[in-house]
């Protein structure tokens, strides 16, 4: 790459930044978001795995709020604000990696299909359109179940259901950057496919890559959690297995509110922050919905 | 447009206003002068045939609904009475005669040996009829019927046989049914000779059941059992707080804590059914005695499976892990509840806590610790770190193996927790036998044959690695020749003695640990449910007991039949109409001033 | 929940007619494609759904056994009467043949064709699913309009931020809140909606019945709304904040119509167009939350099927569930593709 190309590209980030930093309530999301990823992954430096454990829990059952425990304790007498911290670390994991699975796939079959023409665009577009009409929280539901219940089929099971919509926009997006008269002066220069596809194509679908993989990661979080509910966990400690435990353990009739709510509201909180910081940034770099807010 | 979605708004929202009070008001109605008891369930019938049905709930219903042979005895448990009024057995114990009472089915039909003998016949003959109770059948060689009288004959002595599960169904109902598989015995009211006559089943809703006027024991003191279904257990304890259900029976610890302190319920703690055991892979193999399966070589090693015996503290297991809700397990998988067969350890045989104690055994042994403090094989090679087996998705047995591994890493063994799905647990656990200990759990009826019969050789899995349904992989000479004979005793004190040599041989042995027996927890509404005798009378179950008695016996408080079925009282109507009658007025003003700014922006 | 939340723009392009392929067909021809396209679809969920349920670890005799004990014999009996003694080949040719009879197996568990379990349990759903999509379409484009149409305001800031809020919210959560609330009752404040299945067990008759049903239907459905309500608000909004910048718009105004008839009689059709697709392109994600609803409040449907399914589990009960759901959603996305071309000109004449 050349110090001209690169001179641009470091303009055009900091023309992107000024854009977004429009946005306040992407900032704000950006703020949270970026907050709940420090905790997680400095989680380990200051609490370990033993706040989940229910032989050496510190407080008594179904304790409120108090100095101590700023959360209450569960049904164990475990701190439920060490919990929800440590798992943050379950729930951001399977968040993301899940989207990145999803943003994979996408990216993959929807330049694919955008690039090349024919008989290969076509079946491509058939598989995606297939997937996508998959009620993808039933689908998702279908294979944990089959597959058993570990971090990894979780990831999978909503990765593998929610690749198609990133498909799609990326084929769209890919159709609009080929037809770029500079595509075709690359391709008369004799640039390959691969060429085209990953130094022309990807640095231009890439922004909206991320947006797309932010709203991903917001969904496959709250996915987590309803999996969770219905039964078909990845036996760790989670938001979502969290809730399910509140419910086992009949925290509403016990009137431990902060049980429910707590975690429930770190779902909120997060998922808010991740899908303001995707919208902002789709507006900010979708053009057409730049000229309309 | 936004006119007419406003009208929609208010007009739903004063619609559903008016039809919660108008349901509030006309649920006093049917309810009126009828002495109804609500029974609430986490668990939907799975069929109305009694052929088919395996789920509790249904089990409970159709005990509700059918004569049996025999039926547990109120106080003792033992085989009395019930469409049976009498029996004789011949001297070899392979034929038995029954005298079946002249009662009449709730159609006015009279109730005779034959349709016993057609309901036992037609599951012996027809393979989907066997789905239920397929087993209680499988020894009968025939089945006739002269009148009132019942022959049954057996191809092999069997003492449990008055304990027979298999509801007697109507012969001239049920004689049409030509698939039995796919009938689902929706017919209603049903045809039936109990207590109670099933009049009503909404699918995942509800059952109704009517009282029998015809009940050859006199007519139940109330009118009208229902049976309410939550899939929801968190809404059906809410129900009973409210008191949308009266009853609710197989509670949960946690659920039992949520109600124990409400003033107008009555938490119900009894001894329980149910017996909770570790299940040790010593040595599995299949019927043809080849191993299988890849469990830790130590535990081949009676004294090993003593010292885990040694190093658990039950006492603190039942207070921490079963919140106090159960009875530490000083014998074996039969519940003290079933006294007459209940067996205990005393005396020296008995393995207290005593870590010291399982040190000293596997010190003797030659099992010596490591420099990490785990123990190896006396030959060195391999260390003695087990897995523990549980179920994905259960609380209770995660706290379980958390405190086992405790207790273990005291005497130098290592435990890793493994977690399984329910279908690949009973694989791995009954019949590959890829294990090393697992939790386990059996819900013992009143004759505890069954559960002694998990534990036979004939119960591995075959040759092929099939089949089975072993609790164990067990096979001991000693406990097959007690098995075999307490099949042929027909004095019940000399078979009691035979069955509690069994669980001795269980618990010396150590196959398995019984760790606990889990108590029974219930809850009824006092306001609603003036007495109900649990089955055994002293101390017994309400709900999944072996016997209708509880439901017979239960009356209702006069006053209850006032209470609306909604159960909201009336100031949360007054409330609930004033607030919807708030947000109408504020409704109605935002959309009016709405208009008007709108208006305002126009040219 | 977990939906993309503005699928409009994938949503508008699924039913369009493959855009670098200019096409000029009649609206017969155009249908009939899209019914092959659905035919081909469901065939591949068949298909995928045989290999998919093969993947199950274990046997499968004993994974419908469920640990109750069988004797070998038994189990062998099992495996013939499934079929599962036959070659793979003729097994797929057996599920196949049964599938296309609309045999879907017998239920371990209910001991029923699966195929009567799901007649059983369908009408519930529907009506609550399909009321609670006409609350969430008609508020979700009603504020939606409102929104974009004066975007940036007070009432879109709000709008747009409530919806926001209940999308990120797991419907499960928000379901057992609600129920706490105004079911059951929380602190002094009794609880007066029922939490509990779709009619009282003493319903009484005629409107009144009505009216239980409908006191019933209140919860559940408020908790449907609210979750999917959002995406149809934020749908409806960006794609009348499309057409306002249109100059067909400006066009009006200048003629001096007044405003708000510009937006009833000239932005608000052409915006509603992308929103009835999702409509029917999201009736996936509907079914979605039906399951958690529909198991929270008791509600004997086929969500609740289909969780008892998971629960038990019932292998060929949720495989049965699980391909009508599918195929169901392939036939509405179907039918969208066609009304879409129907209504709107600009993809007619493309």
């Amino acid at each position: 790459m050349t110090s001209v190309a690169a001179a641009r590209r470091r303009q055009a980030l900091s023309r992107f930044w000024a854009d977004f930093r429009r946005h306040r309530a992407g900032l704000a999301g950006l703020v949270v978001l970026v907050a709940a990823v420090l905790l997680a992954v400095f989680a380990p430096l200051f609490i370990d795995d033993s706040v989940t454990s229910v032989v050496d829990a510190p407080g008594e059952e179904w304790s409120g709020p108090s100095l101590a425990f700023p959360f209450g304790t569960d049904e164990s007498g475990r701190s439920i604000l060490l919990m929800v911290w440590w798992g943050s670390r379950t729930s951001l994991l399977i968040g993301f990696l899940a989207a990145l699975v999803s943003i994979v796939i996408g990216m993959v079959v929807g330049i694919a299909a955008g690039h090349f023409r024919g008989w290969l665009s076509a079946v491509l577009m058939r598989v995606t359109d297939w997937f996508l009409v998959l009620p993808s929280m039933v689908t998702a539901l279908v294979l944990a179940a089959i597959l058993g219940g570990s971090t990894f089929t979780i990831i999978m099971a909503i990765g593998i259901t929610t690749w198609p919509s990133t498909a799609r926009l990326l084929r769209a997006q890919t159709l609009a950057v080929e037809a770029r008269p500079y595509i075709e002066r690359s391709k008369a220069l004799g640039g390959g496919h691969w060429h085209i596809t990953t130094r022309h194509v990807l640095p231009n679908v890439a922004p909206l890559l991320l947006a797309s993989t932010t709203l991903e990661v917001a969904s496959a979080i709250v996915t987590e959690s309803t999996l969770a509910f219905l039964g078909v966990s990845s036996n760790k400690t989670s938001w979502g297995t969290m809730l399910r435990g509140s419910y086992d353990y009949g925290a509403a009739t016990q009137g431990a509110w902060w049980y429910i709510l707590i975690p429930g509201l770190a779902i909120l909180v997060v998922v808010m922050a991740f899908t303001l910081v995707g919208r902002a940034l789709e507006a900010v770099l979708n053009p057409r919905l730049r000229k309309a807010t | 447009m936004r006119k007419w979605v406003a009208r929609l708004v208010v007009l739903g929202v004063a619609l559903l206003l008016a039809g919660q009070g108008t349901t509030a008001a006309l649920a006093q109605n049917p309810a009126a002068g009828k002495k109804i008891v609500r029974v609430g369930a986490t668990q939907a019938m799975d069929s109305m045939n009694p052929f088919l049905a395996v789920r509790i709930v249904s089990t409970q219903i159709h005990r509700w609904m059918y004569g049996f042979l025999t039926v547990s005895d109120s106080k003792t448990l033992q085989p009395s009475p019930d469409l049976a009024e009498s029996w004789t057995t011949s001297e070899d114990g392979l034929t038995w005669t029954f005298k079946i009472r002249q009662a009449k089915w709730s159609d006015g039909q009279p109730v005779t040996a034959e349709d016993a003998a057609w309901t036992f016949n037609r599951i012996m003959t027809d393979e989907a009829a066997k789905t239920a109770n397929g087993p209680a059948v499988e020894n009968f060689e025939s089945v006739t019927a002269n009148g009132q009288e019942l022959t049954i004959k057996l191809k092999a002595p069997q003492a449990s046989m008055l304990e027979n599960p298999i509801p007697i169904v109507p012969k001239h109902v049920w004689e049409s049914v030509t698939d039995m598989a796919n009938y689902d015995a929706e017919k209603y009211p049903a045809v039936t000779s109990g207590p109670y006559i099933a009049v009503e089943h909404k699918k995942d809703q509800y059952v109704k059941l009517v009282a029998n006027p015809n009940y050859w024991r006199g007519k139940p003191k109330i009118d009208e059992l229902q049976v309410i279904f939550y899939s929801n257990p968190q809404a059906a304890i809410a129900g009973l707080k409210n008191g949308d259900i009266d009853l609710i029976g197989r509670l949960n610890p946690p659920e039992y804590e949520a109600i124990q302190n409400d003033p107008d319920i009555v938490a119900w703690n009894t001894q329980g059914r149910r017996a909770a055991y570790l299940q040790i892979n010593h040595g599995a193999t299949t019927t043809d005695n080849k191993p299988i399966g890849d469990g830790h070589p130590a535990l081949k090693d009676p004294k090993v499976r003593q010292a885990l015996h040694y190093a658990i503290d039950k006492q603190r297991l039942v207070a921490e892990v079963q919140n106090g809700l159960a009875q530490p397990a000083n014998g074996s998988i039969v519940p003290p509840m079933y006294k007459d067969f209940f067996w205990e350890a005393t005396g020296d045989e008995k393995v207290g806590y005593d870590p010291a104690r399982a040190n000293q055994i596997l010190d003797d042994a030659g099992y010596k610790k490591g420099a990490d403090g785990v123990r190896t094989m006396p030959d060195g090679d391999r260390k003695l770190e087990f897995r523990f087996s549980i179920h994905t998705d259960t609380p209770i047995e995660d706290k379980l193996a958390e405190y086992l591994t405790g207790f273990f890493k005291d005497i130098g063994i290592t435990l890793t927790t493994k977690k399984l799905e329910s279908s690949k647990f009973t694989e791995e656990t009954g019949v590959t036998g890829l294990f090393d200990l697992a939790i386990s759990g059996w819900s013992v009826n009143p004759d505890p044959e069954e559960v002694m019969a998990t534990h036979l050789c004939s119960r591995r899995p075959n040759a092929a690695g099939e089949g089975g349904g072993t609790e164990s992989f067990y096979c001991d000479e000693t406990f097959e020749k007690l098995y075999q004979e307490q099949l042929k005793e027909l004095d019940r004190p000399k078979r009691i003695d035979l069955l509690k040599q069994m669980q001795e041989r269980l618990y010396t042995d150590a196959p398995i640990i019984a760790l606990y027996y889990n108590n029974d927890l219930e809850a009824y509404r006092k306001d609603r449910i003036a007495s109900i005798t649990p089955i055994p009378e002293d101390k017994g179950l309400l709900y999944g007991g072996s016997s209708y008695w509880p439901f017979y016996t239960v009356t209702v408080k006069d006053t209850a039949v006032t209470s609306p079925a909604g159960g909201g009282s009336n100031t949360g109507l007054i409330a609930g109409i004033a607030g919807g009658v708030v947000v109408i007025a504020l409704a109605g003003f935002l959309l009016s001033r709405r208009r008007k700014s709108v208006a305002d922006d126009r040219e | 929940m977990t939906a993309p939340l503005e699928a409009a723009e994938p949503a508008v392009q699924a039913a369009g007619p493959g855009d670098e392929r200019p096409v000029r067909r009649g609206t017969l021809q155009y249908a009939l494609s899209k019914v092959g396209g659905a035919l081909f679809s469901i065939a591949m969920v068949i298909v995928a759904t045989f290999f998919v349920f093969r993947l199950l670890p274990g046997d499968p005799v004993r994974n419908l056994a469920q640990g109750r004990n069988m004797t070998p014999a038994q189990l062998d009996l099992e495996r013939h009467r499934l079929g599962l003694d036959k070659p793979l080949i003729n097994q797929f040719f057996d599920f196949v043949g049964n599938t296309l009879r609309l045999d879907l197996g017998t239920s371990y568990e209910y001991k029923r064709p699966v195929l009567d379990l799901i007649g059983e349990r369908i009408g519930p759903t529907l009506l609550l699913a399909g009321t609670g999509l006409v609350i969430a379409v008609s508020l979700g484009v009603w504020q939606g309009t409102r929104a974009g149409w004066r975007h940036g305001g007070r009432f879109d800031r709000f709008s747009t931020g409530t919806s926001l809020v209940l999308w990120s919210v797991p419907t499960f959560w928000l379901g057992l809140l609600l129920m706490m609330v105004f079911g059951v009752g929380i602190g002094p404040i009794p609880g007066v909606l029922p939490f509990r299945g779709i009619e009282s067990v003493d319903a009484p008759d005629g409107f009144a019945y009505l009216l239980d049903v409908a006191s019933h239907m209140v919860l559940p459905c408020l908790t449907m709304v609210a979750v999917i309500y959002a995406q149809y608000l934020l749908v409806m909004r960006s794609s009348l904040l499309e057409e306002v910048s249109q100059d067909y718009v400006t066009v009006a105004r200048a003629k001096g119509l007044r405003d708000d008839e510009v937006r009833r009689r000239h932005a608000v059709p052409n915006a509603l167009l992308p929103t009835v697709t999702l409509v029917f392109m999201r009736i996936g994600f509907v079914v979605g939350g039906a399951v958690t609803v529909e198991t929270i409040y008791t509600w004997p449907g086929l969500g609740q099927l289909f969780y008892e399914a998971i629960v038990v589990p019932d292998f060929t009960l949720m495989q049965g569930t699980f391909m009508l759901i599918t195929v169901a959603v392939i036939i509405m996305n179907t039918l969208a593709d066609v009304v879409y071309h129907l209504l709107d000109p600009r993809v007619r004449s493309a």
